[in-house]
């Protein structure tokens, strides 16, 4: 691999020092004109995928913090004699604030995603624009910067502007790089494909995206700053048209809106295209062709150029291999050689009148429950009877309505859900619920990373490569989960549950819809979890594998703990058996 | 403060601007509420149907009535292959926004490419042409406007409301399956609805020809309001977007008249914000 | 036989469900198909009313091929589901619902005698027929769902799990109903978790469990065979 590492970093060393000895190398101010717009609209297109590409917060209204920028930089030179240079940063943090503001308050709306979001930003653009037009920020008359004094880095001010936007791109490429390859990358990642999941393992959703929205904003912002010196006349019509948002959302998606050089593809193609038009006198063909080339691009490459690249790539590797997708996973690696641990005295999980309703609708009806050390304990009952519920809200999916659960005695019952999983929680979903985007490995990694304290990457990759051979997946890393067929997805879920190295595992019907010979090898697998210390509480509906696995069974009717103890006194319990199958079968 | 008599002639000028927004959110509501599709190309294919109104007027002579029987079934065609494309590529809601953006992108170049940047004025002996109520004008042909966006909204409620077609429409936007258990062919309504949505853009654009300034570039103006009126009169509800639409016109005409004109934006942009931030299932 | 399946292989996506299913429903009759949750129940049914496809086997309806029918298509044969979860349309009203039951032509033309017929079994339903449907309480809205079936004048009716989350003296009216719409003249296909409920209204039932039919025949005599025990019970 380092030999594939080291040319793209060549390349990318070559290529920096080229373009920054470019203007004194006597460029015409044209191609120094021309390359200040790729850089322009690289930076900004890879701000915006920050958080709509990475996070998949698609915002309509980036406009808003590029023109905080610009208007900032102006008012300051023009009102206030700052110095050019000096109101970038404060360009850069006024738009960062307004992302953080804005943020603040629509993040914690869950149900703004998708749509909603994007025209919510959209509102917040029109609204600062008018803001701006009518107030002495610009009033109408737009904001002249031609008597504002350039520093003097170059000989020309195109030059200047050239290596001011240089530096802006360069460093705009480099955060984006270090966000794809960081925790917070990860999470952002993660976010964009479940953010419930996400959150439920461990993943700090409302800070992350804060986060991203600031990054992104404030990078805006800067442009914006640096562009008001390029433009020389702002107008707010100029400012806040819609070419801006709309152009680097075309840019994002047509090289790759989650790759964080996917962006400065997209940009560097279509300002070429542009400008090869504009120059050629026939702007409007230039623009139609864009509008034709992104419809083309998300009809047949909807992820983007540079994905496709890398997807035919891997394509072309894998053919070598010769894998099969559809093998049943590898013998488990066996590990009945431990003995089974006795059940502790120690109780992780102790649930107190825990009470959850929805509406008018009483889920869970005081329930109490107790899970020690070490042991499976079966969760079953009729449907309806609250057992996903539970699970739910055991996990931070729900917030309870009332009543308290502690786990191993931190009391967690109010917590965030990224919370309780740092508190050692960790679950599967029925239907498995894998970050569709990721490879297996890291699906499982994100679990490792995020599930416990912060340790260093490399240990992280190598708990998941232990835990991806525990549930049998060995030799499927490289793979993306629509891949794998069902059991392997439900041995996937295994995997990023216990990559956390939980205390305890609540596992949600992982053995409806597998085969019988599959089912032998689930229970196999969960005897072996427990054999490694975890406590597991499992909600299941095939009653002969509830019987075989539990130490003790527990049976919801109606939201209430119907009856606790061993499998099969509990099964046999007439009361039990009646809600099962009514009374006349239980005579 | 201004006179009453000006605030009234405001409020009268602003329901009468909000009857267009109406007329031109009608497609877009409906094809975002029941096909899950947002259709930003209506705007451009308004103007489209406008500048071949103007054509057809002022090269041909032929008045505006005439020209719409030819334009607005072109407009349902239009309509109806969008669909086929949406449908074959499995489009979902975000692409469709991308996609009807860069066709609108498209449009209008190939409008300033035949036609010019220039300001285009389609003049008519009745353009200018008022009724005075009392102290109030209204100009007749902004009142046709309102009257047809009325007669479109309205036919179209009840088409939904009592029709076996509209309700298995609105069955098949909630849950398409269950529809289709019970013999609906989502597809040929999808069709049906996407063509009459292109259809009203059409309409709309007759209209466009008549009363305003034509220009490539206001084809964005009305992008904005037009979308917090589909989204303030509730996706999918047609009577919604009319009424979302003359209010949201009433009051930026009140606005305009009481502070400046500038500020008018500002009114439908941070409704349509509050009502995002205090319900969003309202949509 | 008005219903004919014969080694039905259905499965979601790749995830196999139901394997090599066999059984027949009779004119006049009501058969159940009983198991526990996970069983697969949902997905025979569904697929027998053509929301999914099946991968093997064949599916006769009074003769007729199913599997080159469309999914709309289904209901014109005589097909109706009161869907697992009633799947009302929530934003339109009761008697909206009602009418999408007819949608189809031939049903349309008997609107006006079925809507009678169908407030005469729900007389609650004619007080709140302009009532949007996701108001109702559930044992309400299983009355659209049903009624909803009637109105499209069917000839066999599939209820996929009609006791959920209803209240048990809720649930014996269900049954009723159920009894009466055989009554009028319906085949009825009854996929249900209660047993007593299904045994009891059955002429006849199937056993599935994990996809598969472990046993077949009248309702007394599968009660006293250990296969329903044991799968629901594991024991």
């Amino acid at each position: 691999m380092t030999n594939a590492n080291g040319l793209p970093k060549l390349a990318a060393v070559l290529g920096i020092a080229v373009f920054a000895i470019l203007p004194t190398a006597g460029l015409p101010a044209f191609y120094e004109s021309f390359f200040y717009l790729v850089f322009f609209w690289v930076s900004l297109s890879t701000s915006w995928a920050l958080l709509s590409g990475f996070a998949g917060y698609f915002s309509l209204g980036h406009a808003a913090f590029f023109g905080v920028g610009m208007y900032t930089t102006a008012t300051l030179t023009t009102k206030f004699e700052v110095p050019f240079l000096a109101t970038i940063p404060a360009a850069a943090a006024l738009a960062a604030l307004l992302g953080i503001g804005i943020g603040a308050v629509v993040f914690r709306v869950r149900r703004l995603r998708g749509e909603l979001f994007a025209l919510l930003t959209l509102a917040v653009t029109f609204v600062i624009a008018t803001i701006i037009l009518n107030t002495p920020i610009d009033g109408g008359a737009g904001v002249f910067m031609i008597s504002v004094p350039m520093p003097a880095i170059m000989s020309s001010q195109t030059g200047t502007i050239y290596v001011l936007g240089f530096a802006m791109c360069v460093l705009t490429l480099a955060i984006a790089w270090w966000v794809a390859h960081s925790r917070l990358g990860m999470g952002l990642f993660a976010i964009h494909d479940d953010e419930d999941v996400a959150e439920a393992k461990g993943v700090p959703t409302f800070r992350y995206k804060i986060v991203a929205f600031a990054l992104s904003a404030g990078i805006a912002g800067a442009v914006g700053g640096i562009h008001a010196m390029y433009v020389g006349f702002l107008t707010v019509g100029g400012t806040f048209e819609l070419t801006v948002p709309l152009y680097v959302v075309l840019m994002s998606v047509l090289g790759g809106s989650r790759h964080w050089f996917g962006p400065a593809v997209g940009a560097t193609v279509i300002t070429a295209l542009l400008y090869a038009f504009i120059s050629g006198g026939e702007a409007m063909i230039g623009r139609a062709l864009v509008g034709a080339i992104l419809i083309i691009a998300i009809l047949w490459l909807p992820d983007g150029v540079v994905p496709a690249v890398q997807k035919w790539l891997r394509r072309q590797r894998v053919a070598g291999a010769g894998a099969s997708a559809t093998a049943m996973p590898a013998e488990l690696v066996p590990v009945e050689l431990a003995p089974t641990k006795p059940v502790g005295q120690r109780n992780i999980l102790e649930a107190r009148t825990v009470t959850k309703r929805f509406g008018g609708l009483q889920a869970l009806d005081g329930v109490d429950l107790d899970v020690r050390e070490g042991e499976i304990l079966g969760l079953v009952g009729p449907n309806g009877s609250g057992k996903t519920t539970l699970i739910n809200v055991i996990s931070g999916h729900f917030p309870l309505t009332s009543g308290t659960i502690a786990v191993d005695g931190v009391q967690i019952g109010h917590l965030p859900a990224h919370e309780i999983a740092g508190r050692g929680v960790a679950r599967t979903y029925q239907i498995p619920r894998p970050f569709a985007n990721m490879t297996v490995l890291d699906n499982v990694t994100l679990a490792a990373t995020f599930g416990g304290p912060a340790r260093p990457a490399a240990e992280m990759r190598d708990e998941a490569v232990h835990w991806i051979g525990f549930t049998g997946l060995a030799g499927k890393e490289a793979a993306l989960p629509a891949e794998l067929n069902l059991h392997e997805r439900k041995f996937l879920e295994l995997a990023r549950a216990l990559a956390a190295r939980p205390k305890l595992l609540l596992l949600d019907e992982v053995l409806s819809g597998l085969n019988p010979a599959e089912i032998d090898n689930a229970i196999r697998l969960v005897r072996a979890i427990r054999a490694q210390g975890a406590t597991i509480v499992f909600v299941e509906h095939l009653m002969r594998a509830v019987v075989e696995l539990s130490d003790r069974v527990a049976v919801l009717n109606e939201g209430k703990l119907f009856a606790l103890g061993a499998p099969r006194d509990v099964m046999r319990d007439p009361r039990v058996i009646s809600i099962y199958l009514g009374k006349a079968y239980a005579a | 403060m201004p006179s009453a008599t000006l605030l009234g002639q405001a409020l009268i000028s602003g329901v009468l601007a909000g009857g267009m927004y109406g007329l031109l959110a009608l497609g877009l509501s409906l094809s975002w509420g029941l096909l899950r599709l947002v259709n930003l190309s209506y705007f451009a294919l308004a103007f489209l149907a406008a500048y071949l109104t103007y054509e057809l007027g002022t090269t041909y002579h032929v008045e505006p009535w005439w020209s719409a029987v030819l334009i607005v079934p072109s407009m349902v065609a239009i309509g109806v292959v969008q669909y086929w494309v949406f449908d074959k590529f499995k489009v979902n809601e975000l692409a469709s926004l991308l996609i009807t953006f860069s066709f609108a992108v498209i449009l209008e170049v190939v409008i300033q490419l035949y036609w010019t940047a220039d300001y285009r004025r389609f003049e008519t002996h009745y353009s200018t042409l008022s009724i005075k109520a009392g102290p109030f004008y209204i100009p007749v042909l902004e009142l046709v406007l309102c009257l047809v966006a009325g007669a479109l909204a309205w036919g179209t409620w009840l088409w939904l409301r009592k029709t076996y077609v509209g309700k298995a429409l609105r069955a098949s936007a909630e849950d398409a399956d269950i529809a289709a258990a019970y013999g609906v062919d989502h597809k040929k309504l999808a069709y049906l609805l996407s063509g009459i949505s292109a259809g009203y853009a059409g309409v709309a654009g007759t209209f466009i020809a008549l009363i305003a300034t034509l220009a490539p570039a206001q084809i964005w103006a009305w992008l904005g309001v037009v979308f917090a009126v589909v989204i303030i009169g509730r996706l999918g509800n047609p009577l919604g977007a009319l009424f979302a639409g003359m209010a949201i016109g009433a009051s930026e005409s009140l606005a305009m008249a009481v502070m400046s004109p500038a500020w008018a934006p500002v009114v439908s942009f941070s409704v349509l914000i509050v009502i995002l931030l205090w319900d969003p299932d309202w949509l | 036989m008005l219903l004919e399946a014969r080694h039905l292989h259905i499965g979601y996506g790749d995830a196999p469900a139901v394997w090599d299913v066999s059984l027949e429903v009779g004119a006049g009759e009501i058969v159940s198909v009983i198991g526990p949750n996970g069983a697969g129940k949902t997905t025979l049914i569904n697929a027998i009313a053509g929301l999914l496809r099946f991968r093997q086997g064949e599916l006769r309806f009074d003769g007729a091929d199913m599997a080159r029918v469309k999914p709309h298509d289904y209901c014109a044969h005589g097909i109706a589901l009161v869907p697992e979860g009633r799947r009302l349309f929530v934003k339109m009203s009761v008697e909206e619902n009602l009418e999408l039951g007819c949608y189809l032509p031939a049903a349309r033309a008997a609107h006006d005698q079925s809507l009678e017929r169908v407030y005469g079994l729900f007389p609650i339903l004619r007080d709140k027929r302009f009532q949007l449907a996701g108001e109702l309480s559930g044992g309400q809205q299983q009355m659209v769902a049903i009624g909803r079936a009637l109105m499209a004048t069917p000839r066999i009716v599939l209820f996929d799990e009609p006791s959920l989350g209803l209240a048990p003296t809720i649930v014996d009216d269900m049954f009723e109903i159920i009894a009466k719409v055989r009554d009028d003249g319906a085949a009825v296909l009854l996929v249900e978790q209660n047993v007593v409920k299904a045994m009891g209204v059955a002429d006849r039932a199937y056993v599935l469990e994990q996809g598969r039919i472990v046993a077949a025949g009248l309702p007394g005599d599968l009660l006293k065979q250990p296969h329903i025990r044991e799968a629901y019970l594991g024991v």
